[in-house]
């Protein structure tokens, strides 16, 4: 008894010794790269996370990283030192290894010494990345080689070992290392498939110690059985307490017990040794099933028969080599479907009855179009240009992206990853199917929230940029990039302090006495001005608007952008503008006071001692020096007039009084009073009509009628001068007032110039003036928003309008 | 015409705080055709003038104006706080402070009165009008006004 487990564990043995070696190793190397990459990735991001968090804990790891990297290189290169094409392409490892590793110490060093900013530019701008990539490319490439040695060696122990049923173990291991291996180099980085690897491992141990899949049993010279295994149990249906003592011809049909088959075939066995056969059998519970059986004679040393073993499987588990797989696939974490190139389904495991909703022998010998409509029969099937080989080698070690359909109809995403299995039957596939339906939901939710707010975003004229409450970027449109100056890849997932340092992040952020989205309702609608800063580190005003967006993430931050550099300027522009504007003013009002003020004195001294000359010698010179000094004495008293007026005119609307309501009629009779010696030295009649108030500043408005009624009687006509005052409003918001005069008349010529300071139309030998009074006018009442003109004709009189804006619209004339 | 406190044999003493020389000696013209005998003492600026009053700087022999004729523009000191101080001074506040100028605005107007000043005139632009302005002070200050007489302390 012994022995025959002996033999057939020796078999095994035999032949997996062989090939478990290289498989083995082919296996350790591919660990060892996928580890290799592993500990370079963990250097980088470690070293990223650092620079981006400033912990120290990602120091550690970092450091961990590069102990790791050295040691798993080293080990690596021991591994393959039979193979020089590896060792080249070790040294090309170790020599990127040692460049990232030179990489992260800067950038660490910078974050250290300078600042965040400019390890992140490092890190953004400097040749990590690529380094990176390299990396990856070398191990790649070393992937495939192991890979090419490990399918090598697999065709190599299958073509030894094809004499035996045995060898189908083996085949189906390798086969099965051989798809994990390329799931897993689809995979590498992502670390989920060299999962299924270890437990594969761990499965084909289990496979060669429990062996199953296959029914291995002893019996005695009779039929009686004397041993049952777990594979025998799960094919027969028995357990071993139930069949241990009976006759193994209960596995026959009762046809084939009713002439005599379990006896032939004890009888065959004995005669040969060995006895093989395909045969129906039937199971504990009734239910037949073609079997594969192979029968062994037991001898002693001596010769004699002490037995049989049955070695058998259950070929309906798959029409022909299926059930070796069945172990392995039932290992696998994903559906796992193994289809022929005919595109129907040969195997498939729990994992995907699960997945489809159907049972197993539903799907067996279906299309597999049934459970995958689309995509996935069209890649196997050979076309005029490509071998099935060919088409399926394209495939191989890439994720696809398919829809996969349910007994129920309804659908769902999958992606599925397949690779070769070389069986009797021609190339087999086994696809590897995994449900991506959450991620595809997350990839929908983030595509649906981009979508929608991309075009949202991209149509604003500002720049857009949408921050989650750890104040990071998730979102940002053309005018951001263009705004801040970086590309869309370099902001999303960077913290928002990076393109605006300040006062926008805080303002995300809950405090004692708030919560997040509180602190946010402050802000909401309106604008804050703040300082924004491009990648080249300059910085501009912008001004911000916030607005919530809530989402499964939790409430995001819409930030309007608007760049207020020009607005700012001008701004500014405008404040200096107008305090220049204001300086100069005050400044020409100083000049003209302070001028015409310090001017008075030297000529007070002038005119007082020509004036002191005239009053001593009058008469005691001869009559030049009396002519001569009686012009100096002129030219000073004329000059003090000019000097004095200078002084009203730049007095005028210099002050700037509080405006308060005026009554017209108290303004003109102001103005009367002081023109009391003229009106009654000339004979002069001044009427009015009733005048509304108007609001002014105190003396203003009877200024302005002094001067208009003091020149209509000063340019009177030989007639007596009658000057009549009225007021009247038009259609407008004005008063319009009027000084109507029947002296000489102005020749329409003048109407513009009689308003310039200094500009006479008269003599000094006829009329006395300096030509400021109609100046003056005009100022008081431009300054007051009002306007002013006249009407008349060289003799027929003047009239002087000046119109003012009514700001009190309560008051009327009356 | 009563003559108060001038007599023939005892003169006003006025003191004339002004910088310009010009008008120094218009006022002297003016002052010649006085009622009353004048003694004007002339000082250029405000530091002198104190001087002059608070008999320092080898002035210990001035006499104590009966009036003070002030510019309000002055180097050094200012007629400003000349007035100040003078009225600030219990010896000196009680001699009447004319101030003369030739700033006719509002606020030196208002903060001269404010300071105590006994009357503000604006200097008349023409010689007419100087010599009206002289001759009024002489009239009324000089003559119809009962000024102190303290003694000198």
């Amino acid at each position: 008894m012994l022995l025959v487990v002996g033999a057939v564990s020796y078999r095994g043995i035999v032949v997996s010794s062989e090939s478990d070696r290289w498989v083995g190793h082919n296996h350790k190397v591919l660990e060892n790269l996928r580890d290799v990459l592993s500990v370079v990735e963990t250097i980088e991001s470690s070293g990223r996370g650092f620079v981006f968090t400033g912990r120290e804990s990602y120091l550690a790891s970092y450091r961990g990283a590069i102990l790791s990297a050295e040691r798993d290189e080293r080990s690596l290169r021991d591994l393959t030192v039979d193979n020089p094409e590896q060792q080249r392409q070790i040294l090309v490892l170790e020599g990127l290894t040692a460049q990232k590793i030179q990489l992260g110490d800067m950038v660490i060093r910078l974050r250290r010494t300078q600042s965040l900013e400019a390890a992140a530019d490092a890190v953004a701008n400097g040749p990590g990345q690529q380094v990176m990539d390299e990396f990856r490319e070398v191990v790649g490439k070393m992937q495939d080689e192991e890979l090419r040695l490990l399918a090598l060696r697999d065709a190599e122990a299958k073509r030894r070992l094809s004499q035996t049923k045995t060898v189908l173990i083996f085949g189906t291991v390798l086969g099965l290392l051989i798809a994990a291996a390329a799931g897993w180099s689809v995979q590498r980085g992502r670390g989920l498939a060299d999962e299924a690897l270890r437990e594969s491992e761990e499965r084909y141990r289990l496979l060669l110690d429990g062996v199953q899949n296959y029914a291995i049993f002893m019996m005695d010279p009779r039929g009686q059985i004397l041993s049952w295994n777990a594979g025998a149990e799960r094919i027969k249906g028995y357990t071993a307490d139930q069949i241990i003592g009976h006759n193994f011809s209960r596995f026959f049909p009762p046809e084939d017990i009713k002439r005599g088959r379990p006896e032939e075939v004890l009888r065959l066995t004995a005669a040969s040794g060995r006895h093989e056969e395909q045969g129906m059998r039937v199971r504990k519970d009734g239910s037949r099933f073609l079997a594969s059986l192979a029968f062994t004679a037991l001898r002693d040393q001596a010769g004699n028969l002490r037995g049989f073993s049955e070695f058998s499987h259950d070929l309906s588990e798959s029409k022909e080599s299926g059930a070796k797989y069945r172990g392995l696939l039932e290992a696998a974490p994903d559906a796992m479907v193994v289809v022929n190139q005919g595109g129907e389904i040969v195997l498939l495991n729990v994992q995907a009855e699960k997945q489809f909703g159907y049972r197993r022998d539903e799907l067996v010998g279906q299309k597999v179009t049934n459970i995958i409509p689309e995509g996935f029969a069209e890649r196997l099937i050979a076309d005029g240009t490509r071998t099935a080989a060919e088409a399926l080698a394209q495939q191989i070690g890439t994720g696809i992206e398919l829809v996969g359909r349910r007994k129920d109809g309804s659908e769902f995403p999958i992606e599925i990853m397949l690779s070769p299995l070389e069986s009797s039957e021609g190339i087999l596939v086994t696809a590897a199917i995994r449900d991506i339906s959450v991620r595809k939901n997350a990839e929908k939710h983030l595509a649906q929230m981009e979508g929608r707010y991309r075009g949202l975003l991209e149509a604003a004229p500002d720049a857009m940029v949408v921050v989650n409450q750890g104040g990071e970027i998730v979102l940002l449109n053309v005018q951001a990039e263009k705004q801040f100056g970086y590309r869309r890849d370099e902001l999303v997932g960077q913290k928002v302090t990076n393109i605006i340092p300040e006062g926008f992040a805080e303002r995300l952020i809950a405090d004692g006495t708030r919560t997040a989205a509180e602190a946010l309702a402050q802000q909401i609608g309106t604008g804050i001005e703040l300082v924004g800063r491009r990648k080249d580190g300059s910085e501009f005003p912008i001004e911000i608007m916030l607005s919530p967006l809530e989402s499964s993430e939790g409430i995001l931050v819409t930030a309007a952008v608007r760049d207020i550099s020009v607005r700012k300027k001008s701004e500014e522009h405008l404040v200096k503008t107008v305090e220049e504007l204001k300086r100069s003013n005050d400044e020409l009002q100083q000049f003209a006071y302070v001028s015409s003020h310090d001017l008075q004195e030297p000529l007070r001294m002038v005119a007082s001692y020509t004036q002191l000359l005239a009053k001593r010698y009058q008469g005691r010179l001869d009559a030049d020096a009396d002519e001569f000094i009686a012009f100096a004495v002129d030219g000073c008293n004329r000059m003090q007039g000019l000097i004095q007026d200078l002084l009203a005119y730049s007095r005028a609307g210099a002050n700037g009084k509080v405006l308060r309501e005026i009554s017209g009629e108290d303004a003109l009779q102001e103005a009367l009073t002081n023109l009391r010696a003229t009106i009654s030295e000339s004979g002069a009649v001044v009427t009015h009509d009733s005048l509304p108030a108007i609001k002014t500043d105190d003396t203003q408005l009877a200024q302005v009628f002094q001067n208009l009624v003091g020149n209509a009687i000063k340019y009177r006509s030989a007639e007596i001068p009658h000057v009549h005052v009225s007021a009247a409003k038009n259609g407008g918001s004005e008063w319009i007032f009027s000084v109507r005069d029947n002296g000489l008349g102005i020749d329409p010529q003048y109407f513009e110039r009689i308003f310039i300071l200094f500009q006479r139309l008269h003599g000094r030998d006829e009329f006395k003036g300096t030509g400021i009074g109609l100046a003056i006018c005009k100022k008081i009442v431009e300054r007051l928003g009002g306007r002013i003109w006249l009407e008349s004709q060289p003799g027929k009189g003047s009239t002087f309008h000046f119109a003012l804006p009514e700001r009190d619209e309560k008051r009327d004339e009356k | 015409m009563m003559k108060s406190i001038g007599t023939d044999a005892e003169p006003l003493e006025v003191l004339l705080v002004e910088d310009s020389p010009g008008d120094v000696r218009l006022t002297q013209e003016a002052f010649k055709d006085a009622k009353v005998h004048i003694n004007l003492h002339v000082a250029s600026d405000g530091i002198e003038a104190m001087a002059f009053l608070k008999r320092e700087g080898g002035q210990a022999n001035a006499p104590r104006p009966d009036l003070i004729l002030l510019d309000l523009n002055l180097p050094r000191k200012d007629g400003r706080e000349v007035l100040q101080e003078i009225k600030e001074n219990p010896a000196l506040t009680s001699i009447p402070v004319v101030v003369l100028t030739t700033s006719a605005s509002e606020e030196d107007i208002l903060r001269s009165y404010r300071l105590h000043a006994n009357c503000y005139i604006t200097k008349p632009v023409g010689l007419d009008g100087f010599l009206k302005v002289v001759n009024s002070i002489d009239n009324f200050w000089l003559s119809v006004v009962k000024l102190p007489h303290e003694t000198r302390l």
